[in-house]
């Protein structure tokens, strides 16, 4: 079977094409559409089974970020993608993408109740763009874009990403919370003060703990160290740290130490690393058997 | 008029910063954030609209009109807002001025087009429905943005004054202030339309008589063409001897000049433009500098490489490319924006980012955007110099934190907001750099090496093409920017020079252009509208088909009322200019329209030989294309020379660990703690040249489009690094190495040796990272002071000549550059004496590569414990103008001389080992040293080293008095071996600090041979240990390296 793969454009989003590229990689067809093209033609839809939003600064985060290119989605496609996520498909959002998801309602969507705008993805706390790359715990939701995950090591690029919500809407989507920061636990490093290296480096591997909002771990401030939900059904998904920028090893901001070792242990390197989970996830879903592209 | 207050949450980061500026002046307070948007336009009332504003989770809706009034209690601020926030005891709104661009204003009426529309209320656009609603907009539907802190706390008039200050700029920003009895008193704030309404309607070209005395022309072009009612227009900045010409050019033509001939001829010559300074002949040399040493450079080095060149399109386009793999190209390019700068760092900073961006986007037929770059010449922002541009001082020059701070955020702000990563930069202090600072932006492009069957570099505008402007109206923004960069900044200097880029309609139009259009092969040629606008990028184009008709009046723009010249020299940015064969122009732009840009047809290329322009049918300019563009007379430059420098110091430095403390204290020369080895190097490593500037990178996005492989912080312990190496092509194993090199200071003894250590630093640093070094090129960028005067121009020719040298040795083409002349601050200090402060002469050499397979790329990080250390290269008694002479205020005399056949020789074997993977981890050795160098190595790697430098140290275990003093008297004897302080801290290049797996040690030491200077291992403590010499935990060296500028 095949499944088709829509990445959006426009209007200041921009990876779209790295994206899109981690789809093809994995054995999905698919295309970038600009938001006016698909506002034409929404139709095209219909015959889509992956639609993302990808990252960027959407009409340059003016007046909270996504929220000027979720209100042009609302008023000019919301029954097309009210309809769309009744479907069997899957809906992501990275980023900038996670943002208008969740100024569209598409996320969390209380028991399926889409186009509820309940909670925010607002200025990190340090009122400073963070780039950089963090440790995350898969949560409780049951999101196929996450089977089989446990936890990832992919960076973040944001100015907006703290995860904002009432109590009672922070209770109530404790199933649906898809990743969380966090942080290793201190009696990993045991001799820290000393300024040593990390025990990963001789191939120990560590504990991790949560974030619980410290800085840089959680780089936002976010609610519960939350960084990612889905709607109720889990299909949609809404996050703001990329995938697509940890999907090879190479991207790895540890890949120098990675492929220093893998040279004296003369073994090879893992092309591919955690971030490339969400895609081939997709791709499973639809069962979609992985094609190596050129 | 509407005004729409939407309040944010309590813990809004926003509201945290400005609490955090305040606690820094020693105030706590808390604030609240509001956003205010105001409009004339009715419907911006209807809740559709301000609840598209709104986010309802996290901010809500003030009751809005308050009601205003002059009687007692009925105007009671209204509590649906709670108590609470109006205990607050100061408001502060700060909004744009007139003509200001406000993108948050702009999203807004954006915003308000879709809720009319989507409400019934809106235009009815049936045939073009999906055309931007931001497009075509009538006036009253113009949204602007301000925003409204409420501050709560024991702060006078005077801290909020000063925290306005902080938080605007007056050139481009209001701000207004109220107690909160006034508030209450007034229902709360005024409700600005900061709209501009020009009193010039309908003015067309006015005559300016030329048939003048001397006198009258020079001030023409100092001061401007007079207004009607006597002022005015701003500088035209052309000298007498050109002036003069203009003059014969008219009295042959047999009319009076028009005004807009005039400012064009203005735009066209200037230095900003012309680069007449590198272009006109100095001394012996008639071919001036740029063709003499530059450009002739290149051709050597072309000619030698055969068919090996990697250039392919060099100097001729508004960037240099070079090969990257049998498909595409890369190109490059560095620009300066540095008047802007010093008058609105944030807006000066973003334009000059997305400015470059265009010279990318209108590289060839339009290349793909990257890579950005970045480098900042500052004052230290921990000083607070007080200088003024008027004499009365009322007009004081920002200071060096905020000038920090802008630039830095518009570089932030155009890049991130465009997508383009950001891995590679640098910042460099020097109090110099107070008035005038530099900004240096560079934008790496991918283009295919074939479009269309046709070399994707190639373009040409045709007769008979259609000239379309693209991207964002025209209003009055940068009028004058050209003429206003080739001046010295004095109290004149015209804010309408000052712009702030929008990223968002750029990135419109750059990726309908370079993702869809281009290929589609609707256009002949493409530039980008910069410096001088349209009149610069029409009149470059015009020189390929061989003249240009221009219908002025077609130019849409911001608001009404513009005079002619104006509208053709306006440099209002996000602007593109192409060439369209007729039959495109209609799908052409309908096409943009769909992504959301505007695109008009202005007029026609024609091969007339003629420069014409009409304003509502009537000729207001026809000048000869070849008297505009080669009219100007050349300028004969002679130049001097003197060699700077100072006698070279004795300065006492020794290990803490000494035997006879005691008589080493009673030496004159003794400074206290500084005369020890160990704090010598901490102080080293918080010298803000040295110290890391991590708040920069991780504000900067260096891994969007997926392709960072090295970024700008390396190891565990995050070393802000000399060289970035990205993927731009995600299933190509290539990857693009990119470093910079420069070193001001070096100027004060010898321009040529800063200028060779400059194109040193760009190429090792490349080198170190693993660049192919037959696969390398560079860019120059030279930014000079008082170029008028024969000894900088001495210094200039020194410095040009230097790098020819350099470059042709090690075969590194330049392939762009960019020369900003006058880098002078004129003003008055506190007591209101005249001031000049003239930057040092400073060039920044910028290095672009390709690395074969990115797997070969080599970090600065340490592996792994047990490793061997190397240096490969010599250490010299070069000192001079270095960061530790600086440190103790002196200059000196040995600045680092180049040593060019060594460092080749060095530079082949480094770059054949790094394609073995011999290497583990390497370091360019730059300012600081090698004491610096080794210290960054430990904290990237959180890793010891145990070094013993006693091979190159004389003595080798210096304890007394009289072994410091022996070590002098040895190099005085010629001796190759250094004293410890200069043996780690010495500048000279070349220098590259390595590590190497014990199993490589054998292959390592048999390719470097005698370059290779075994220094010690990599260890599992927490030290790093120099034998003899000091001892020093890593998180007290990290300390050290971090913290000075981490609270920006």
């Amino acid at each position: 079977m095949s499944a088709k793969v829509l990445v959006l454009s426009g209007y200041g989003l921009n990876c779209e094409e790295e994206t899109l590229f981690a789809f093809e990689h994995v054995g999905l067809k698919g295309s970038i559409r600009h938001i006016n093209d698909l506002i034409d033609n929404p139709g095209e839809l219909d015959d889509t089974q992956i639609l993302v939003v990808p990252g960027g600064f959407s009409y340059g985060d003016d007046t909270g970020s996504g929220n000027a290119f979720a209100q042009k989605m609302k008023l000019s496609l919301w029954d097309s993608l009210r309809e769309f996520v009744s479907r069997d498909t899957l809906m992501l959002g990275i980023c900038n993408g996670c943002q208008i998801l969740t100024n569209l309602g598409l996320v969390p969507a209380l028991e399926g109740n889409y186009g509820e705008r309940i909670v925010a993805v607002t200025h990190n706390l340090t009122a400073r763009y963070q780039c950089r790359w963090v440790d995350l715990k898969v949560g409780p939701s049951n999101s196929p874009w996450l089977a089989g995950v446990e936890s990832m090591h992919i960076p973040v690029a944001h100015g907006e990403g703290r995860f904002m919500m009432e109590q009672a809407t922070l209770d109530a989507i404790q199933d649906q919370i898809a990743l969380q920061y966090i942080k290793p636990s201190k009696n990993c490093f045991p001799r820290e003060n000393g300024g040593l290296e990390d025990p990963r480096l001789r191939g120990e591997s560590i504990e991790w703990e949560s974030a619980n909002g410290e800085f840089p771990y959680n780089p936002n401030g976010s609610a519960d160290d939350i960084a990612g939900i889905t709607d109720s059904s889990g299909r949609v998904l809404a996050l703001m740290p990329h995938p697509e920028r940890g999907m090879f090893t190479w991207q790895r901001d540890d890949y120098d130490r990675l492929k220093d070792k893998a040279q004296r242990e003369g073994s090879t390197l893992p092309e591919e690393s955690d971030g490339m989970a969400l895609f081939k996830n997709a791709a499973e879903y639809f069962e979609v058997a992985k094609r190596k592209i050129a | 008029m509407a005004r729409i207050e939407i309040l944010s949450h309590e813990d809004d980061g926003r509201a945290h910063q400005i609490e955090q500026a305040l606690k820094r002046r020693g105030l706590a307070a808390s604030v609240r954030v509001i956003d205010v948007y105001t409009s004339e336009n009715p419907k911006a009332q209807s809740p559709e609209f301000v609840g598209s504003l709104t986010n309802p989770v996290t901010q809500s809706i003030l009751p809005s009109p308050r009601k205003r009034g002059s009687s007692g209690e009925s105007e009671k601020v209204p509590d649906q807002v709670g108590d609470e926030l109006f205990e607050f005891n100061w408001a502060l709104e700060i909004g744009y001025l007139p003509g200001v661009t406000d993108n948050v204003g702009h999203t807004a009426a954006e915003l308000l087009g879709l809720t009319s529309r989507h409400s019934g209320e809106g235009r009815n656009l049936p045939d073009q429905k999906q055309e931007d609603p931001g497009l075509h907009r009538d006036d009253d539907e113009d949204v602007y943005s301000a925003r409204l802190y409420l501050i709560k706390g024991d702060v006078s008039k005077d801290d909020v004054e000063n925290l306005a200050n902080e938080l605007s700029n007056s050139l481009i920003q209001r701000s207004s202030i109220k107690s909160r009895d006034d508030f209450a008193k007034d229902g709360g704030m005024e409700t600005v339309i900061p709209k501009v309404t020009l009193d010039n309607k309908g003015t067309a070209a006015d005559d300016v008589n030329l048939d003048i005395s001397d006198e009258e022309l020079q001030i023409i072009g100092k001061d401007g063409i007079t207004n009607e009612d006597g002022s005015r227009r701003g500088p035209l900045g052309l000298s007498l001897h050109y002036l003069k010409a203009i003059q014969d050019y008219f009295a042959k033509e047999g009319r009076a000049a028009k005004d807009i001939e005039l400012e064009t001829l203005a735009q066209t010559w200037s230095e900003h433009c012309k680069h007449t300074i590198f272009a006109s002949p100095i001394d012996e040399i008639k071919d001036g500098i740029y063709k003499h040493y530059i450009k002739r450079a290149t051709q050597e080095i072309r000619k030698k490489r055969g068919k090996e060149d990697i250039c392919v399109s060099v100097f001729s386009d508004n960037a240099g490319g070079i090969i990257f793999d049998d498909n595409w190209l890369i190109t490059d390019k560095v620009e300066t924006h540095n008047s802007p700068s010093a008058l609105d760092p944030f807006g000066g900073s973003i334009t000059g980012i997305v400015g470059v961006n265009r010279d990318c986007v209108g590289f060839g037929m339009g290349a793909k955007p990257v890579i950005n770059r970045y480098g900042f010449c500052l004052a230290d922002p921990r000083t607070k110099p007080e200088y003024y541009r008027d004499k009365a001082k009322t007009n004081a020059v920002l200071s060096p934190e905020t000038i920090m701070n802008g630039v830095v955020r518009g570089v932030e702000v155009g890049g991130n907001c465009s997508g383009i990563p950001t891995p590679q930069g640098f910042v460099y202090f020097d109090d110099r750099f107070v008035g005038k600072p530099l900004v240096f932006v560079g934008t790496i492009g991918l283009i295919p090496r074939e479009i269309n069957g046709k070399p994707g570099h190639e373009k040409c505008a045709q007769p008979g093409d259609k000239i379309v402007m693209v991207g964002g109206r025209v209003g009055r923004d940068g009028i004058h920017g050209a003429t206003f960069s080739s001046v010295a900044l004095d109290e004149g200097s015209p804010a309408t020079a000052v712009q702030i880029g929008d990223p968002i309609t750029q990135k419109k139009f750059s990726d309908a252009i370079v993702k869809e259009i281009r290929d589609k092969g609707w256009y002949s040629a493409i530039t980008d509208n910069g410096a001088g606008g349209l009149s610069s990028s029409v009149g470059e184009m015009g020189e390929q088909s061989g003249g240009f008709h221009v219908e002025l009046d077609q130019v849409p723009l911001k608001y009404p009322g513009m005079a002619p010249w104006e509208i053709w020299i306006s440099e209002s940015q996000e602007r593109m200019t192409l060439a369209v064969p007729p039959e495109n122009t209609d799908k052409l732009i309908a096409f943009l329209a769909k992504r959301g840009a505007e695109a008009t047809v202005i007029g026609t290329f024609t091969d007339t030989g003629r420069a014409h322009i009409t304003w509502q049918g009537e000729t207001v300019m026809d000048i000869d294309m070849d008297f505009l563009h080669d009219g100007l007379p050349e300028t004969p430059l002679t130049s001097t020379y003197t060699p700077g420098g100072a006698a070279e110091p004795n300065i006492l430095c020794f290990p803490r660990e000494s035997g006879d403390l005691e008589s080493l204290k009673k030496d004159p020369r003794f400074h206290g703690e500084d005369s020890f080895l160990d704090t010598a190097l901490l102080n080293m490593l918080s010298r803000p040249n040295i110290c890391s500037k991590e708040f920069i990178s991780t504000q900067y996005d260096h891994n969007v489009q997926g392709s960072a492989v090295l970024g700008p912080l390396q190891g565990p312990g995050r070393v802000y690094a000399d060289a970035s190496v990205t993927k731009p092509v995600l299933n190509s194993p290539k990857g693009v190495v990119l470093s910079q090199g420069l070193a001001p200071r070096y100027s004060d003894i010898d321009t040529g040796a800063m200028a060779t250590a400059a194109l040193d630093m760009a190429v090792r640093n490349a080198v170190t990272a693993g660049v192919d070094f037959h696969h390398l090129a560079i860019l120059d960028n030279f930014c000079w002071c008082s170029s008028d005067e024969p000894e900088r121009l001495g210094q200039l020719k020194r410095a040009a000549e230097a790098i020819y040298e350099l470059s042709v040795l090690y075969e590194t083409p330049f392939i762009s550059g960019k020369d900003s002349m006058f880098n002078d601050f004129k003003g008055y200090d506190t007591d209101g004496a005249a001031v000049k402060i003239s930057v040092p002469p400073t060039l920044l050499v910028s290095s672009i590569g390709v690395i074969p397979k990115v797997e070969q790329s080599i970090s600065l990080a340490p592996k792994a414990p047990g490793d061997l250390v190397y240096l490969l290269g010599d250490t010299k008694d070069e000192l001079g103008a270095s960061e530790y002479y600086d440190m103790h205020g002196h200059l000196g005399q040995n600045v680092p001389e180049i040593d060019g056949a060594r460092n080749l020789e060095l530079y082949k074997l480094y770059s054949q080992a790094a394609r073995q993977n011999l290497i583990a981890s390497a370091l360019s050795v730059g300012l600081g040293g090698l004491g610096v160098a080794l210290a960054k190595k430990a904290i990237a790697g959180k890793m010891g080293l145990n070094i013993d430098l006693s091979s190159l140290c004389h003595p080798e275990t210096p304890k007394t008095l009289k072994d410091l003093d022996s070590s002098a008297q040895a190099l005085q004897n010629d001796n190759k071996k250094l004293p410890a302080d200069k043996l780690l801290f010495s500048e000279s290049l070349g220098r590259i600090l390595v590590t190497v797996t014990p199993q490589n040690q054998q292959e390592f030491e048999k390719q470097f041979g005698d370059f290779a200077h075994t220094i010690g291992q990599t260890t599992n403590d927490n030290k790093l240990n120099i034998n003899n010499i000091l001892e020093e935990n890593i998180k007290v060296i990290e300390e050290a390296y971090k913290a000075p500028l981490k609270d920006y």
